[in-house]
């Protein structure tokens, strides 16, 4: 699903601007994919790249903080490192409280360039390791039947076989046989791990 | 001696009385050639007068022979002289009857010469002597006459006509008492030398009185001349009086006034102009004077008008500096006119001066406190323009560290690309100078005091101005539309105090808009040709679409500290009012027909080209 190099996206409208910092990513390994405004990144950006996003905040049109807005409606995780040439301090609170990577001021250094680009896409690779893993759990959670799901929410609470069958009105075998297909179906040896998958996938205990 | 003598002889006395006077006058005044054809006629006619003498008083055939073969010669300059009067001075008469006359008459002179005895006579046979009304024995010729004679007779009937002709054009122009005394004078006397061929053809007998026919005529003219020389006399009388009135006024109104002859290189000037440029009393005074006494930064100019007005016919003006003998300024305007000759060649130039140095002062003090007020103003509208400008800034440094620290990554990966260097080093090199006009825009926003009045291009401006403030517009989410007309004349300014008008319009639009939804936000800035009276003008204009401004305050947005802002000091617009003003322009607004409101301002073309520039500190006193 992920592409195997991680791409960093570069956003400014100033040229000169946008191929120095391309460049100095480029010279470091990176691949680079530079746009002039965010209309233009987002005609071509695919949301399954590995990467992270370098932007400018000050753009005509659609700005910096307008195209993070834009991507978090679209439930992108992209990490953004913004760039600005003024250290305005109610703009960058504005950037990190929607989730800004970073937030650097114009002229950046290139090693704080390149630790930031670095930490956003480790966490870009993190975020879609868990998102991967988090989908199977769902996808594992799909072929429960909705008697074994029930099942399965009594189970998490600690709850032994007998009281939930006492709570659903059954038999203890019955629970018992339910219990065993749900922890097959969900891949698990212990109730402790099933435990952490329900967390995970936000679950609640009955 | 009888009364015969007497009258001739005085006759002869007064002729050459008159030729001597006018001698003299002519020799002071060569160009009136009409002064010594006059003195040659009287002393022709006092030659004739001593030769009749002389006949009458002939005892011998022989002599009288000679004599009258030998008055041709003063009656040929008499009439000669004659017909050059009546062209000269009566501006009349027929040229080719001018030109018979006289050709006629030295026909006549040269076949007297050829004949013996002369022209008049084939021979004299005796001379009859007898006493004439009580006077003394006079002798008159007895004898046969030459035909060729008749020439001289015909000559005398084309100087008859050739009178009356004149006499009539003369009457007909409406001069009428030269047409009576000096015409009639001529015809008279052209009758009543007839005589001469009736005593030679023997018909009456009486002595020859030529010289009382002439000389009647020639004291006509003389009291002609006379009657000019009168009032000649009487307009230099007037012309001293009217001198004294107006050397009365310049000397009132602290006027110098001069005439400068251009082809002698010679300055005639007041002792109230000499007293202005510090000339010393007797001092002789040429242009290369005048120069030397002008401030050297003004000479180039002053010589440029002069030069201008020389050549075209101009009114000559200009304001210019002089430095006194104990080296204080003075300022002083000129004005002058050129007189020409008839080949169009300057031949005088007339003109007074006058002291200006207050009004200049006041003039220079108002333009320094003007610029004062424009340089504080400025100095406010950068700090609340920093951000931007800051920004402006950043961008080259931060291009010029990322290109920087790039092609050290690039060499330290030790597989350089020499292409992507190349590219990297450009990047450098042109972002550095960015930041460099930044910077020296700065400098020139920060400067204090001079003012640069130069030929500009207002589109440059225009385009400067958008530069500066450009990260502001992106920031408020302004979008500048630009109409700018192609081959715009030029203007004369200073580039920084037309930008900082631009500046602030533009400011004050998008504060205008600021509550305007995005899209609204737009600015349109556009430059045109204005075609009004006078030579024409540039026009600037920016429309927003902002709120629009009330009717009753459209005058009085410019009077200063008029403001609607919460912060600032309504001092922007009349600043720029000031400023256009001093640029001889207009600045002026309307609200739009849909929204909005537009303001607009004009400066004349060409500007104050050929003025000396004024600079601040331009007076040392």
């Amino acid at each position: 699903m992920t592409a195997p190099t991680p791409t960093v996206f570069v956003v400014d409208d100033y040229a000169p601007v946008r191929r120095s910092i391309s460049r100095v990513l480029h010279a470091t390994g990176f691949a680079v994919a530079a746009f002039a405004s965010a209309e233009e990144f987002l005609a071509q950006y695919d949301p399954r790249t590995l990467g992270c996003l370098v932007l400018d905040v000050a753009m005509p049109a659609l700005n910096g903080l307008e195209l993070q807005d834009i991507l978090a409606k679209a439930g992108s995780v992209l990490p953004i490192i913004f760039l600005t040439g003024t250290a305005d301090i109610p703009k960058s609170v504005q950037a990190m409280k929607h989730g800004a990577s970073d937030f650097l001021t114009k002229p950046v250094n290139d090693e704080d360039l390149l630790a930031a680009v670095r930490v956003a896409i480790e966490k870009n690779r993190s975020v879609r390791q868990q998102q991967t893993e988090l989908s199977e759990i769902r996808a594992r959670l799909a072929t429960l039947t909705p008697r074994e799901r029930e099942v399965l929410e009594y189970v998490v609470t600690g709850k032994l076989n007998k009281q939930i069958a006492g709570d659903l009105g059954t038999v203890e075998q019955t629970v018992k046989v339910h219990r065993a297909r749900v922890m097959q179906k969900m891949r698990v040896r212990s109730v402790a791990e099933l435990v952490r998958l329900t967390q995970r996938c936000g679950i609640s205990a009955r | 001696m009888s009364w015969i003598t007497i009258v001739w002889s005085m006759n002869a006395a007064a002729c050459l009385t008159l030729a001597a006077l006018y001698l003299l006058v002519w020799c002071k005044q060569r160009e009136n050639w009409v002064h010594l054809v006059f003195s040659s006629s009287a002393v022709a006619a006092a030659a004739i007068a001593g030769f009749e003498l002389g006949m009458m008083h002939s005892e011998t055939v022989g002599r009288y022979e000679a004599l009258v073969r030998w008055i041709h010669v003063p009656v040929w300059v008499l009439i000669v002289s004659f017909v050059s009067f009546v062209r000269l001075y009566l501006h009349a008469g027929r040229p080719w009857l001018a030109w018979s006359i006289c050709g006629l008459r030295t026909l006549v002179l040269i076949l007297n010469f050829i004949f013996t005895p002369n022209l008049n006579f084939r021979e004299i046979t005796r001379l009859h002597q007898f006493s004439w009304w009580g006077g003394e024995v006079i002798s008159v010729p007895i004898g046969v006459a030459n035909p060729w004679g008749t020439l001289s007779s015909v000559s005398l009937l084309l100087l008859l006509v050739f009178f009356i002709d004149a006499t009539i054009t003369v009457w007909r122009r409406g001069d009428r008492r030269r047409a009576l005394v000096v015409g009639c004078s001529m015809i008279f006397g052209a009758i009543l030398a007839w005589h001469v061929p009736l005593v030679i053809w023997g018909l009456i007998e009486i002595p020859f009185f030529l010289c009382f026919a002439y000389s009647g005529i020639v004291a006509a003219m003389g009291y002609e001349l006379s009657n000019d020389m009168a009032q000649a006399a009487r307009l230099a009388g007037r012309l001293e009086a009217s001198d004294k009135r107006l050397n009365l006024a310049a000397d009132s109104a602290d006027l110098g006034l001069w005439e400068w002859d251009i082809k002698c290189n010679e300055v005639w000037i007041t002792d109230k102009g000499r007293s202005l440029f510090g000339f010393g009393a007797s001092e002789k005074l040429d242009f290369d004077r005048f120069r030397s006494s002008l401030h050297p930064e003004d000479r180039e100019p002053v010589l440029k008008v002069v030069q201008n007005s020389l050549r075209t016919g101009a009114e000559y003006q200009s304001e210019y500096r002089v430095v006194l003998p104990n080296g204080k300024m003075r300022w002083i305007a000129g004005r002058g006119h050129v007189e020409f000759n008839g080949n169009g060649q300057p031949v005088r130039m007339r003109g007074a001066s006058l002291d200006i140095t207050q009004r200049k002062q006041a003039e220079l003090e108002a333009a320094r406190q003007r610029n004062e007020m424009a340089h504080l103003s400025r100095v406010t509208m950068l700090g609340e323009l920093s951000g931007s400008i800051a920004h402006e800034l950043n961008l080259p440094l931060s291009a010029i560290l990322s290109n920087a620290q790039a092609g050290q990554r690039v060499l330290a990966n030790g597989h350089a690309d020499l292409t992507e260097l190349k590219e990297i080093l450009n990047d450098i090199v042109s972002e550095d100078k960015r930041a460099g006009e930044v910077i020296r825009h700065l400098r020139l926003w920060l400067k204090k005091g001079e003012v640069h009045q130069r030929s500009l291009r207002i589109n440059k401006v225009v385009q400067d101005v958008l530069k500066l403030i450009h990260s502001d517009l992106v920031n408020q989410k302004v979008t500048v539309n630009c109409e700018l007309a192609r081959n715009l004349p030029a203007v004369t300014g200073d580039p920084v105090q037309l930008q900082q008008v631009l500046v602030n319009l533009v400011v004050n639009a998008c504060d205008a808009m600021a509550d305007c939804n995005t899209p609204e936000r737009r600015l349109l800035i556009r430059t045109e040709t204005e075609n009004g009276n006078g030579n024409g003008a540039v026009l600037v204009s920016v429309t927003d679409r902002g709120g629009s401004i009330p009717e009753a305050k459209m005058e009085q947005i410019f009077e200063p500290f008029f403001t609607t802002k919460a912060k600032g000091m309504g001092l922007g617009l009349s600043v720029c009012h000031t400023i256009i003003a001093a640029h001889r322009g207009k600045l002026w607004a309307t609200n739009n027909a849909d929204r909005g409101a537009t303001f607009h301002f004009s400066l004349p073309i060409g500007g104050s080209d050929g003025e000396v520039v004024i600079t601040n500190n331009a007076i040392s006193s």
